[in-house]
């Protein structure tokens, strides 16, 4: 169970308001309760006179007018008083719920703003929605309506018994008998709903989750033609959901049904054992009518109860959810420390024997419902070394060029230097600074990553580019729109660099997306820049200039550069072949081409690809194209 | 990062009652549930309303009076009359919320199945976060309307009715006079309504946007922090979390004032009862017994019971105001829903599919001009043909427009001027799923599904045996990367694939199509992740595979084209060479220049 703590804190924030709204409903309830007082003084009044049917005197009627006019008149009365103090406990405590969702949103998001780049890998982002979300919406039911049950409830309860003591404490006792009973078998039935809540707000993450799939995957559904097979999915997803509704539902009607028979059970014990005392007169019709009425009132509240038991418990159970959230650690974060904080000097790397291994599936923090629970215990269910063993010196502004097979672990290499995956600390040292003892902010300042797929923001292209820099100057961002060779795309776009970008950038081609997440770092001046295949949907010119622009950039940084196209890498100082997550061969391109070995043999094909090309060209007299 | 805000005035009257009407043909097939819950609900009403009368019967019939006899079998009715109340009750509730349940499922469905529908274009700008608040949290949003609006409102309406009968029956003085209160209650309503409709739909504007903002920064949220943009995205994000905090405030309000004017109206029709009603009892008081009765006076057990009646009465007469407001939610919801269902950005389909026989792999382009914005073409007049069997070469610059090729082939958007016709026939005569079942295209933007490779490989075609998805997966030589994966072939695959490396993701998507056996294979830079030796293994199991059927070849690495029938090259969105690759290195054009430079010594 999740620690209710967050919950608490924001709603302490609102405690003003929560004791105004409780005062204003005590003071509600304990006016309401007056108005039988006075409604039944005056029947009862007429009850009496009743017996003296047709002898009454006009003084008598009068007497009685009087008493009627004043029932009528407290209850006008009270009514009024109710009113503002009605309004103002909505007011307050309808008012306070809203804030205490909107708060524990806000808290949800700083979280995920700390959160690694792992925790969204393993938690589809339909899910953590929902959760945002829909979970949300309980904890606003929670915080609020259920708050104001409660209060009155309680406040009915208070007041009411010692009345129905007070009035006949042997048989008011006697009709609060079953109350206790009930209240236990109550709690019960609400533990089920709880539960069964939580696997319905599973079950809507589930849809949430697959409506996000169906619709970010929508061209391949499309060009498919699986939209049947896609359909089912969903389908099967909202039926789980409403069978868990119907669970909770059946719960629920259990719940309010007991909830029912308790009322009704006090006001038959209050009529069967009360009528007969009333009857041999051991009590006043006055008293017996009250003590029905004080039932009433109690029967109201405690007919509701078995709703607001199972909307608090579904407000738990949402809460919970957003709770797990909250508690999530995340992998990366800044180290503890008591002197200054390192700063990022000349940008030496320096890799001793770097070895990332996943853990296996079930030691992968998840949030409930996200791990497959088929897959633990399975065989995928072990760890997996994705870097052996890397060792490396890169000194400052020098580059590196790494490359290797689909799989090889080239980008796991370029996602721990730009510290989006953890690692064990004494593996990695920039500027002979172990990378784990920087802040993260500080890596981050002077790292420019470009990662091997392009995200955008629905944002202006100038606004995408200038991520790392909103405040840059509209010139810059046109200078590195240049060096991308991003310019030449512009007229093609309605507003140029002003144009509104759809969901990660669905209106740009894939080149010119990547050209754009390129720009982006170049718009920085970062010490380490680490370009993961960022040229592969370019067309060779376009790369050609791009590369040429590049290298003045890079050559005053270090620089990580990954690529299958070797003629990107072919200039770096030094260049690397990984092969499942090791290092086989490494030196300048040269030394690649003369060992003979996996680089050369790429290189041949590659350059055997161009050769004709070339030979073409130098048939050319005037050959050199610019 | 932002969106326009959509706020605005809607919805008369005469709107609900439209949206009522089209809500009801989802609640109709389940309606057995809707009108079984009903009967209960009277039954049940009738248990709980024959509760006050049993008591007034005690008070005036035994207790005043002071007689025992009989007191027991009316209480045991009323007993009686508790439990059936109480068990009707339960069960009315369950079967409404099977209704309930039901119509919201079909709801879900339909809006999926629309959206599914909707052409590509409508998705290139609509925020995917908002969509999935429509499908999700908007149509919850409904059930409050399906569990407790229809029948509730019905009978809550049957309920009024047989009390005011009742009442008339009691003392048509008085009831006329607690009548009073009814047209001023329905204007306090009225007027209210206008007021929290249009605070709604403030909030579920404002709670598309927060979908929106919040699923591209959970998207996005390695490149937030890589760029260190938390703070600003904080911001926003708050802003737009404060913006749904201060809709929800204003709805709140409005639902206060209702909610006391409604209370206050009852508690004054409640002080009129005892005023005029006592007033009555009195006179009658002053009668003799025998003319009080004759003229059915005003006695004490009916005041009582009178006022236990008005508890009842203004119970579903006040629950009917709120519930109407709460509606309004509902309504709001379901406006924005029907909106999206009314969405016809439909790509629209031949009435009667011309059957276009065997596939054999013809395209033709006859002068196709086209532009996802018409003022802005990126095809211009765009004609090319490919003979069948042939394997044609497209390339050019970025964003010269080839993958917009192939969008256009599988007909995910309709050409502006000219036509495509594959086989012979216009891509618009066909059936669109016959269209796409023709022509495969392994696209640029590769997306895979949550389950595991082989699940992916065979995505939704149940003809696709394990076998053959794991033979077509082997001769693209998936084997050898798939045996790096703890898994292997059922190696979990999280959201988008991203826990595998995008080559192997390539490879994946890459199976999934050629697994199908298209007749037109078109391979949109589907290796520009995959290492050079692969790619070489890749291109001749293609050959192979497609030995004698089509295939469009998009790709940037000249060694990947080299061996193509033909090429054709574009420049923004036209032809300017075609021929093989010796002809065109011959001619030293477009495609000279274009390759030429790859592997070139730098200047
Ligand atoms: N989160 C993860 N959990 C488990 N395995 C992972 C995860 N991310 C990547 N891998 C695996 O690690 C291996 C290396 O992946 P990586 O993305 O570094 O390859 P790469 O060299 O960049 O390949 P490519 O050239 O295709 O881009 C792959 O086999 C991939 O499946
Ligand atoms: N969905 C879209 N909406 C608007 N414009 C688009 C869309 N997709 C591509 N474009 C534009 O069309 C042009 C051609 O794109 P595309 O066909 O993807 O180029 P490529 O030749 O690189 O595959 C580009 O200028 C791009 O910005
Ligand atoms: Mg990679
Ligand atoms: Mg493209």
């Amino acid at each position: 169970m999740p620690s209710k703590r967050p919950l608490l804190e924001i709603l302490h924030r609102y405690r003003w308001r929560y004791a105004l709204g409780a005062v204003c409903v005590v003071a509600t309830t304990a006016l309401r309760l007056t108005i039988p007082r006075f409604l039944w003084s005056g029947l009862d009044a007429l009850s009496v006179a009743q017996h003296a049917q047709g002898t009454l005197s006009a003084a008598e009627l009068s007497r009685l007018e009087g008493v009627v006019a004043r029932a009528a008149l407290w209850i006008v009365l009270a009514a009024l008083l109710q009113a503002p103090v009605r309004t103002a406990s909505r007011l307050a405590v309808l008012g306070a719920s809203r804030r205490v969702a909107h708060d524990l949103l806000q808290r949800v998001f700083d979280v995920l703003l700390r959160l690694s780049p792992s925790f969204f890998l393993r938690n589809p982002t339909g899910q953590l929605m929902s959760r945002c979300i829909n979970d949300r919406n309980f904890v606003r039911g929670l915080s609020g309506p259920v708050f104001m049950y409660m209060a009155e409830t309680i406040t009915l309860y208070a007041i009411a018994v010692p009345l129905l003591l007070s009035i006949d404490a042997r048989l008011g006792g006697l009709a609060l008998l079953p109350y206790p009973v009930f209240l236990v078998l109550a709690r019960v039935i609400a533990r089920g709903i709880q539960e069964e809540a939580r696997l319905a707000q599973e079950a809507l993450s589930d849809v949430s989750e697959k409506v996000d799939e169906s619709l970010s995957g929508e061209l391949v559904i499309k060009t498919l033609a699986i939209e049947d097979s896609d359909y089912a999915r969903f389908d099967e997803r909202c039926r789980a959901y409403r069978r868990h509704n119907l669970r909770v539902a059946w719960l629920r009607a259990l719940l309010t049904g007991s909830m029912m028979a308790l009322a009704g059970l006090s006001t038959t014990l209050v009529v069967w054992i009360g009528g007969p005392r009333v009857v041999r007169g051991e009590m006043s019709i006055e008293d017996f009518g009250l003590l029905l009425t004080y039932l009433a009132w109690l029967a109201g509240p405690t007919r509701t109860l078995g709703f607001v038991i199972s909307s608090m418990r579904r407000g738990l159970a949402a809460y919970g959810r957003i709770a797990e959230i909250l508690e999530a650690e995340p992998e990366l974060a800044d180290p503890p420390r008591v002197g200054p904080a390192p700063t990022v000097g000349a940008g030496a790397l320096s890799l001793r024997g770097l070895t990332l291994t996943y853990p296996p599936l079930s030691e992968q923090p998840h949030l409930s419902g996200s791990l497959p629970e088929h897959l633990v215990g399975s065989a995928q269910d072990r760890p997996r070394t994705v870097l052996r063993d890397v060792t490396l010196e890169v000194p400052a502004g020098t580059t590196l060029g790494v490359v290797g097979h689909t799989g090889a672990g080239k980008t796991t290499l370029a996602r721990v230097l730009a510290r989006q995956l953890a690692i064990e600390p004494g593996q990695v040292f920039l500027d002979d600074v172990d990378l784990c003892d920087y802040d993260l902010a500080e890596v981050r300042r002077h790292t420019g990553f470009v990662p091997q797929e392009a995200f955008l923001f629905s944002a202006t292209l100038a606004e995408n580019v200038a991520l790392g820099r909103p405040d840059a100057p509209r010139e810059e961002v046109a200078a590195a729109v240049r060096a991308a060779q991003l310019q030449q795309d512009l007229d093609q776009l309605p507003q140029g660099l002003d144009t509104l970008l759809g969901e990660r950038g669905v209106n740009l081609s894939g080149g010119q997306r990547q050209r754009t997440a390129l720009a982006r770092v170049l718009l920085l001046d970062p010490r380490l820049l680490i370009l993961d295949d960022t040229l592969s949907a370019v067309d060779p010119p376009t790369a050609d200039a791009i590369l040429a622009h590049l290298r003045p950039f890079a050559a005053r940084r270090t620089t990580l550069l990954v690529a299958h196209r070797l003629s990107t890498v072919r200039h770096a100082e030094q260049i690397v072949v990984l092969e499942d997550g090791a290092v086989v061969e490494r030196g300048t391109h040269a030394q690649l081409l003369a060992l003979g070995g996996r680089y050369a043999d790429t290189w041949r094909s590659q350059e055997d690809g161009a050769a004709q090309a070339r030979r073409a060209r130098e048939l050319e007299p005037r050959g050199e194209p610019s | 990062m932002s969106g326009p805000d959509r706020e605005r005035r809607e919805g008369g009257l005469r709107d609900d009652a439209r949206l009522a009407v089209r809500l009801w043909h989802f609640v109709r097939p389940h309606q057995a549930w809707l009108w079984g819950s009903l009967v209960l609900l009277l039954l049940a009403s009738a248990a709980g309303l024959a509760q006050p009368w049993l008591l007034r019967l005690v008070l005036d019939q035994h207790l005043a009076p002071g007689k025992l006899e009989g007191l027991g079998a009316l209480v045991a009715t009323f007993v009686g009359a508790l439990v059936l109340e109480l068990v009707l009750r339960s069960a009315q509730g369950l079967l409404l919320e099977v209704a309930g349940q039901n119509a919201l499922l079909d709801l879900r469905r339909a809006v999926f199945r629309h959206l599914q529908r909707l052409a590509t274009a409508f998705f290139d700008r609509t925020p995917t976060g908002k969509l999935i608040g429509r499908v999700t949290t908007d149509v919850e949003a409904l059930q409050e309307l399906f569990a407790s609006g229809v029948v509730t409102i019905l009978a809550d309406l049957l309920t009024l009715t047989a009390i005011v009968g009742i009442l008339l029956w009691m003392s048509w003085q008085l009831t006329l006079v607690t009548l009073l209160v009814v047209p001023v209650l329905l204007a306090v309503t009225i007027f209210i309504r206008r007021h929290v409709r249009d605070a709604y739909g403030v909030m579920i504007g404002r709670r598309s946007r927060l979908n929106a903002s919040l699923h591209e920064k959970s998207s996005g949220m390695s490149l937030i922090q890589a760029f260190r943009r938390e703070a600003d995205m904080r911001a926003d994000f708050g802003e737009d979390n404060a913006g749904l905090r201060d809709a929800e405030l204003r709805t709140v309000l409005w639902e206060s004032v209702l909610s006391t004017a409604t209370d206050l109206l009852s508690s004054l029709t409640s002080a009129l009862i005892v005023w005029y009603g006592g007033g009555l009892a009195i006179e009658a008081l002053g009668l003799e017994q025998a003319a009080a009765e004759l003229r059915g006076a005003v006695t004490v057990g009916v005041l009582f019971a009178f006022l236990q009646y008005m508890d009842r009465f203004f119970g579903p007469l006040n629950d009917l105001s709120l519930k109407y407001t709460v509606m309004q939610s509902a309504l709001t919801a379901a406006s924005r829903i029907f909106e999206l269902l009314d969405q016809d950005q439909v790509l629209p389909e031949a009435a009667q599919p011309v059957d276009p026989g065997p596939p054999r792999g013809e395209i033709r382009f006859e002068g196709v001009t086209f532009g996802y914005d018409p003022a802005q073409p990126v095809l211009r007049e765009l004609s090319f043909r490919v003979r069948p069997g042939e394997s044609v070469a497209i390339v050019g610059a970025t964003g010269a427009g080839k993958t917009t090729i192939l969008k256009l082939l599988s007909r995910l958007y309709d050409v502006q001027t000219g036509r495509i016709l594959l086989d012979g026939v216009d891509l618009r005569e066909y059936a669109l799923h016959d269209l796409r079942r023709r022509v495969g295209i392994v696209p640029q933007d590769v997306f895979l599904f949550r389950g595991d490779v082989l699940e992916n490989i065979r995505l939704g075609h149940p003809e696709v045996s394990e076998e053959e998805a794991r033979a077509a997966a082997d001769q693209l030589h998936l084997d050898e990367v798939v045996a790096r994966l703890p898994g292997g072939y059922r190696e979990l695959v999280r959201e988008r694939g991203a826990n595998l490396s995008a080559g192997e993701r390539q490879l994946i998507a890459f199976a999934r199509v050629l697994a199908l056996e298209p007749g037109v294979l078109a391979l949109d830079e589907a290796t520009s992740n995959v290492d050079t030796r692969l790619e070489e293994l890749l291109q001749e199991a293609v050959a192979t595979v497609m030995g004698g059927r089509t295939s469009l070849v998009i790709a940037h690495r000249l060694s990947t084209i080299r061996d193509v029938d033909r090429i054709l090259v574009f420049a923004k969105g036209r032809l300017v060479e075609e021929g093989s690759h010796d002809e065109l290195l011959a001619r030293r054009g477009a495609y000279w220049r274009l390759h030429s430079m790859q592997f070139s010594e730098p200047a």
